[in-house]
């Protein structure tokens, strides 16, 4: 063995920094979200009780996704220098969150509905800080 | 900050509270790890991917500001490298306000600017900006010593890294 392979150390500590890939899109949460809808429409024209704990679920696994999906825009996409075009930004991604944990609780379409449209808002924020022209990537088959 | 005899005991009798010996008792610390290799680029330019530094895993409390620590990250547990920018008991600006670090916390930091690191194709670093303050329990040594590659060979320079100042109205944003 050389010297050298004798002196290298066997811990590796990491210096570390994010590589993201810089794909940001709202659809991806409004997807899990339009899921948690149509879950909840097809849960209240069913009365199979097997079914409907299935259907329950299914809506609290997408509700994650939308909480996770909502996250990575929130923590990961917007930047301080956002909160200039969207004031309320903040304000905004707690109420989605919350609302994500009412869809979770409850088999009210009133209330997944209003997820889509918090969901929307953010897609708006989205739009107006750089949309899709800066964190998708282009070229795709329309 | 000299440690007087009396806190030094007290901290050493409260668990995982920075004593001499921490959560992980002597054999834990004198374990090591005594010598780590560097990955990634978030503390260039004084530490650079690939180089390899003397650990010290002896150390049960935040050294002072400046000083070059190697930790667990809170959350994904991995080993990490960061210099000490606030100790227990100081104030850091967090998230357009400030923050008043408990007796066993610690705010990390790069040495790299982001600017810096994006223009190198890499990412934002990932520091105590992200998680936060870091608890001491996950503290594991103090790096002081390069000794790969040869031409950089020597202590880790150790800059004075002056409190943060807590001013009035909201944090100076980096």
């Amino acid at each position: 063995m050389s010297p050298l392979r004798l002196l290298a150390p066997r811990t590796v500590v990491r210096a570390h920094c994010d590589l993201p890939c810089g794909i940001y899109d709202p659809e991806q949460a409004r997807i899990e979200a339009e899921s948690c809808y149509r879950i909840v429409e097809k849960y209240l024209a069913n009365e199979d009780p097997t079914f409907r704990t299935r259907a329950i679920h299914i809506k609290e696994e997408r509700a994650d996704l939308v909480k996770h999906h909502l996250d990575v825009l929130w923590h990961d996409y917007f930047k301080p220098e956002h909160l200039e075009a969207v004031p309320n930004l903040h304000q905004l991604f707690w109420d989605a969150n919350k609302q994500v944990s009412k869809v979770k609780a409850s088999t009210s379409l009133d209330d997944a509905r209003k997820l889509l449209d918090l969901i929307d808002q953010v897609d708006a924020a989205w739009k107006t800080t750089g949309g899709e022209g800066k964190t998708r990537v282009a070229g795709r088959p329309g | 900050m000299t440690v007087t005899g009396p806190r030094r005991v007290r901290g050493a009798l409260r668990p995982g509270a920075g004593g001499p010996l921490g959560l992980r008792g002597l054999r834990g610390r004198l374990k090591g790890p005594w010598r780590v290799a560097v990955a990634e680029a978030s503390m260039t330019p004084s530490i650079l991917a690939g180089d390899w530094l003397l650990v010290d895993p002896s150390v049960g409390r935040w050294p002072r500001r400046g000083s070059v620590v190697v930790f667990r990250e809170p959350g994904s547990g991995v080993l990490v490298i960061k210099r000490v920018a606030g100790r227990p008991g100081d104030w850091v600006p967090f998230s357009d306000a400030w923050l008043r670090l408990a007796d066993d916390e610690a705010w990390l930091m790069s040495d790299a600017d982001d600017e810096a690191l994006e223009a190198d194709g890499h990412g934002r670093a990932v520091d105590s900006r992200a998680y936060g303050p870091v608890p001491v329990e996950a503290l594991v040594g103090r790096a002081w010593f390069r000794y790969w590659p040869v031409r950089r060979v020597g202590r880790l320079p150790k800059p004075p890294v002056p409190a943060f100042r807590r001013g009035p109205g909201p944090a100076p944003r980096d």
